[in-house]
């Protein structure tokens, strides 16, 4: 983990960890139903207020949390056209495969790259420090990810370039 | 693996093949190549005529730039007429062979070059005008030279919406690919790779041809038919200016081989990258779901069996 990069990723942590305090919650609108209340948006009371941390303008994560459930959503860096596209493949590539991925949801929330919506299941089932340790090591990589990526394509591209030219020297 | 090889590897191999073999045999496949090209390589007759045809896209554009002529000379008694829906045919008798070893090869050589070779007509057309016009603008001195801008510019429709202009003037040779990009992704990469073949010549390689990179038609073919102008940037144009280094007879050949493969190339390139980021996304994307399986607690069947002192076993209540 970069020094930089660091205090935002300390600040995600902690309020997350804060945010999971989840029980489970019977929906009080349909009978014998249990919905995760921050999706279903039926009941006002049972929402708490979304935090934003913003590390700066293309960088931020909203962590939106109800009684039952959070939804954290996350803004991954985009600097250029060539991070945009490779943003959108991998989290494309990653919703595919929300199935596996327990608490990944399939669509982020609009203004977002990717979300996760955390139930009170989700947090009964798995350990909620280990949750938390996941979302961050998922940051954390998911930067490092896109960059080599980058790197990895400019270099490829000066490879090919000087090698199809060298044959007129 | 890098460069792209200028023949066509299946013809050259059933020829070597059947050069070679022992007896002859029945030959009937149908091979396509880049650029929409389709081989098709049958003995009708009998087993020992090979019929090799050709069809290509923009036959009759290399036939008005004198594709005739090239073909003539690089192929003479071997050219037949045309299968019915192809453009252009050999007949390989392996009865009349010649003897030595080496010329069997150049034949071999001569007949998996097919495609380079018709291709290859504008661009010696546009290099025999190049040779003309230095050779009439030398009597000038640099000052009074003549501008030649009233050469004509060859356009090869070779692909359907994708075609190949080559500009001849006295101190160069101007070629112009034109690509489209199916989606997005494609423009993005193939814009990264082309400003690299822009800077190449920069940081590397100083003798290699000037390579520009445009959105919209360049002045030379502006107004052409068959070129308009969408403003959709999904059409990008490529320019290779050919400097009188490049154009040298000797080296002649070599450079129009290698400049026709420009465009599979590049595409080949950008499709390479694109699969390899798959495969690294596909690894990244395991590893995190090992990680986020280390937050299942361990699973009940694991909680050992205790033993007391005694050696009585009993389970751990949880």
């Amino acid at each position: 983990m970069s020094i930089a990069l660091r205090p935002y990723l300390t600040c995600v942590r902690a309020s997350l960890t804060a945010a999971l305090s989840l029980s489970n919650f019977a929906s009080q609108t349909v009978e014998r139903h249990n919905v995760p209340e921050i999706e279903a948006g039926k009941s006002p009371e049972l929402l708490l207020n979304p935090l934003t941390i913003s590390r700066n303008e293309n960088e931020r994560v909203l962590i939106e949390p109800s009684v039952n459930s959070v939804r954290v959503s996350i803004r991954i860096k985009q600097a250029d056209e060539i991070e945009d596209i490779l943003v959108h493949k991998f989290t494309r590539f990653l919703t595919q495969r929300a199935e596996a991925f327990f608490i990944l949801r399939r669509k982020p929330v609009k203004g977002y790259d990717i979300s996760f919506l955390i139930t009170n299941f989700h947090t009964e089932a798995m350990l909620k420090h280990k949750l938390v340790d996941f979302i961050i090591h998922f940051m954390d990589e998911v930067d490092k990810e896109i960059s080599e990526m980058k790197l990895f394509l400019n270099a490829r591209a000066r490879f090919v370039a000087e090698a199809f030219l060298t044959p007129f020297d | 693996m890098l460069l792209l090889e200028y023949h066509s590897l299946l013809i050259h191999q059933i020829l070597t093949e059947r050069f070679n073999g022992p007896t002859p045999a029945t030959i009937d496949q149908v091979i396509p190549d880049f650029d929409g090209v389709i081989y098709h390589i049958s003995t009708p007759e009998s087993k020992t005529k090979i019929l090799v045809s050709l069809s290509i896209k923009c036959y009759r554009d290399l036939l008005k730039y004198g594709a005739q002529d090239v073909l003539q000379r690089e192929y003479g008694g071997l050219i037949v007429d045309p299968e019915p829906g192809y453009d252009f045919s050999l007949l390989v008798d392996l009865e009349a062979l010649p003897e030595e070893k080496e010329q069997r090869d150049d034949l071999i050589r001569r007949v998996s070059l097919l495609k380079r070779n018709a291709m290859a007509a504008p661009f010696e057309r546009a290099f025999d005008t190049h040779y003309h016009l230095a050779a009439e603008s030398s009597k000038f001195t640099s000052e009074s030279a003549p501008s030649s801008s009233d050469t004509e510019v060859m356009a090869i429709q070779y692909r359907d919406e994708e075609a190949i202009y080559i500009k001849p003037s006295h101190d160069r040779v101007t070629v112009i690919f034109s690509t489209v990009f199916r989606e997005e992704t494609d423009r993005v990469f193939g814009k990264v790779f082309l400003q690299e073949f822009v800077d190449a010549r920069r940081r590397a390689i100083q003798n290699a041809p000037q390579v520009l990179y445009r959105n919209d038609p360049p002045l030379e073919i502006r107004g052409l038919p068959g070129v308009n102008d969408t403003g959709a940037g999904d059409v990008g144009y490529v320019t290779f200016v050919l400097f009188p280094r490049h154009l040298k007879p000797e080296r002649r050949d070599e450079v129009i081989s290698h400049i026709q493969t420009f465009r599979d190339y590049f595409h080949y390139h950008i499709k390479a990258a694109k699969a390899y980021m798959h495969s690294r996304m596909r690894k990244r994307v395991s590893d995190f779901l090992k990680y986020l399986n280390r937050a299942k607690p361990e699973n009940a069947e694991t909680v050992k069996e205790r033993k007391t002192a005694s050696g009585r076993s009993f389970k751990v209540q949880s």
